[in-house]
């Protein structure tokens, strides 16, 4: 009962702004793309902060209270985090279809997805070229690093998974939020199944990569073959157009319906 | 072709219709919320198949630098190319993915290999594809054919690949004496800078009899640098074709 008057208590948002306001629709888009950005610039301070005082021994008191705990805190902020947005979204989803939306409605939460795609983006950003950035620099001075080390850290225990919250999540909100696009009749759509599987497969890999790195060459050279996996596995997200597209043609949809219901009623 | 005046009409009419929920911030927030995507493809595409060459001053050689880089470089401008051409007729689609690249290229560089670790910028600076992707988007919009661009615009963006670098690369090819041999400035920054992961460079670099060629050296390597970056140019296209817009509106069956 209380998830659904969450979902009807929605409506007066509405009225203050548009759906095509910046506060409005793309407010998602505008916040979370700048969450993102400011938590990058956090954890990259952090890192930068700590690595070289604290990071370097991992049998250190040092390296355990400023980086053993930073992996659980972060594993356990991306796992409950994730659970709860997706259980929610899940949850209210599953009452949301069966209520009949306004154009209004739709297009908003149109711009809503594209503001998840937008946080996607940046979040795959963010894991395939910011901190592969890193990781780079710190095998080049220090030496061969391990599983936990303060450039793996936050990439492999928060970045990574990050990206699959935000494609999962986003899959999410298009199944339940926007059902004339992803609803659950129309069966899996393959763009979200090449997004979502870029972002699994990059996870998956950075296994392979530690175990292969343990066993055939110490030194990290970038363009070793074992590397490869990630790069044909990041071109998966490819996938991310087509959301823009799909959900295009259904705001050119949604326009052609309100023009011919006011076509339909002269008099309004 | 000269318009007729219906379809002058048509055009016009459509060009001034008035929509109710479309408006620039849709174009607006995809182009800038692509960026980030597009630039992560290319720099990752390049830094796992050609970045120790681009990470180095004094791995920038003429045997391997100039033709696994510009391959490895012009994929995704290549899938961009094709996406926007396909979207809107802009032959934009290197170049956008160009400047996305230089963005975050240097600002990689910057904050993790120069404030992270202290290595000069100098040393570790980028290469950049800028002028070399507009040429390619030329090439397409003068040819309208993508295998045309393939061919003429993968030799286009190898040579300008080099050109481009060259500027910034040549102050460091100058030659210097170091405890009694002559070697180059970027030489020197090599041997100079920690680099614990990076061993046994000099066996990698410059191997084989490539500069027997002489004075065609850099022209042997920019042809099959071109060749390689051709076979790119396709890598690029069927990511495009394949993953970003086969899959538009196509569902897997339900089970």
């Amino acid at each position: 009962m209380a998830t659904r008057i969450a979902v009807d208590e929605r409506a007066p948002v509405k009225a203050r702004y548009g759906p095509i306001d910046w506060m409005g629709g793309w407010k998602t888009c505008v916040w979370g793309s700048l969450a993102i950005v400011v938590l990058t610039a956090l954890h990259w301070w952090y890192t930068s902060r700590f690595a070289w005082t604290a990071g370097i021994d991992a049998s250190s008191p040092e390296f355990t209270k400023y980086f053993r705990s930073l992996v659980w805190v972060q594993l356990i902020v991306i796992g409950a985090g994730t659970g709860l947005w997706w259980g929610w979204l899940v949850r209210t989803g599953r009452q949301l279809l069966a209520v009949k939306v306004t154009p209004d409605e739709e297009v908003r939460r149109i711009a809503v997805f594209w503001g998840l795609i937008s946080m996607t983006s940046i979040t795959l950003y963010v894991m395939a070229s910011f901190w592969p950035n890193q990781d780079g620099s710190w095998h080049q001075t220090a030496i061969r690093d391990t599983a936990l080390t303060p450039a793996h850290i936050p990439m492999f225990y928060w970045w990574f998974p990050g990206g699959i919250t935000m494609t999962v999540g986003t899959y999410l909100y298009g199944r339940y939020r926007l059902p004339k696009v992803y609803g659950p009749d129309k069966g899996f759509p393959w763009s979200f199944f090449f997004l979502i599987a870029a972002s699994v497969t990059e996870m998956m890999q950075v296994a392979f990569n530690e175990w292969a790195h343990s066993l055939w060459i110490l030194e990290e050279i970038f363009a070793a073959p074992f590397h490869w996996p990630f790069v044909t596995y990041g071109w998966l997200a490819s996938g991310i157009f087509a959301l823009w597209a799909e959900t295009i043609i259904r705001l050119l949809g949604i326009e052609k319906e309100v023009e011919d219901a006011a076509a339909a009623s002269p008099a309004r | 072709m000269a318009r007729t005046a219906q379809e002058a009409a048509q055009l016009g009419a459509l060009l001034n219709k008035k929509y109710r929920y479309f408006d620039y911030k849709w174009d607006l927030v995809f182009w800038v919320t692509a960026l980030p995507v597009v630039a992560a493809a290319a720099d990752i595409t390049k830094l796992l198949f050609a970045g120790d060459w681009d990470f180095w001053t004094d791995w920038k050689d003429r045997q391997w630098w100039m033709t696994i880089t510009p391959f490895a470089m012009i994929i995704i401008p290549s899938a961009l190319q094709y996406i926007q051409w396909l979207a809107w007729k802009f032959p934009t689609g290197c170049t956008y993915t160009a400047v996305g690249l230089w963005l975050v290229s240097w600002l990689g560089r910057w904050l993790q290999w120069d404030v992270f670790v202290n290595y000069p910028l100098n040393f570790v600076w980028p290469a950049t594809i800028v002028p070399a992707a507009i040429f390619t988007d030329w090439i397409l919009l003068k040819t309208r054919s993508f295998i045309m661009t393939s061919i003429l615009g993968g030799l286009a963006f190898t040579i300008g690949f080099w050109v481009a670098n060259y500027i910034t690369l040549a102050p460091f090819l100058q030659p210097v004496d170091l405890m009694g041999s002559i070697v180059t400035l970027a030489d020197v920054q090599g041997v100079s800078y920690l680099r614990s992961a990076t061993p046994e460079y000099l066996r990698m670099i410059e191997h084989g009899t490539l500069r027997s060629f002489l004075e065609e050296t850099t022209l042997v390597a920019l042809v099959f640098g071109a060749t390689l970056c051709t076979f790119g140019y396709w890598v690029g296209q069927a990511i495009a074709r394949w993953l970003a817009i086969w899959p538009i509106m196509r569902f897997m069956k339900k089970v």
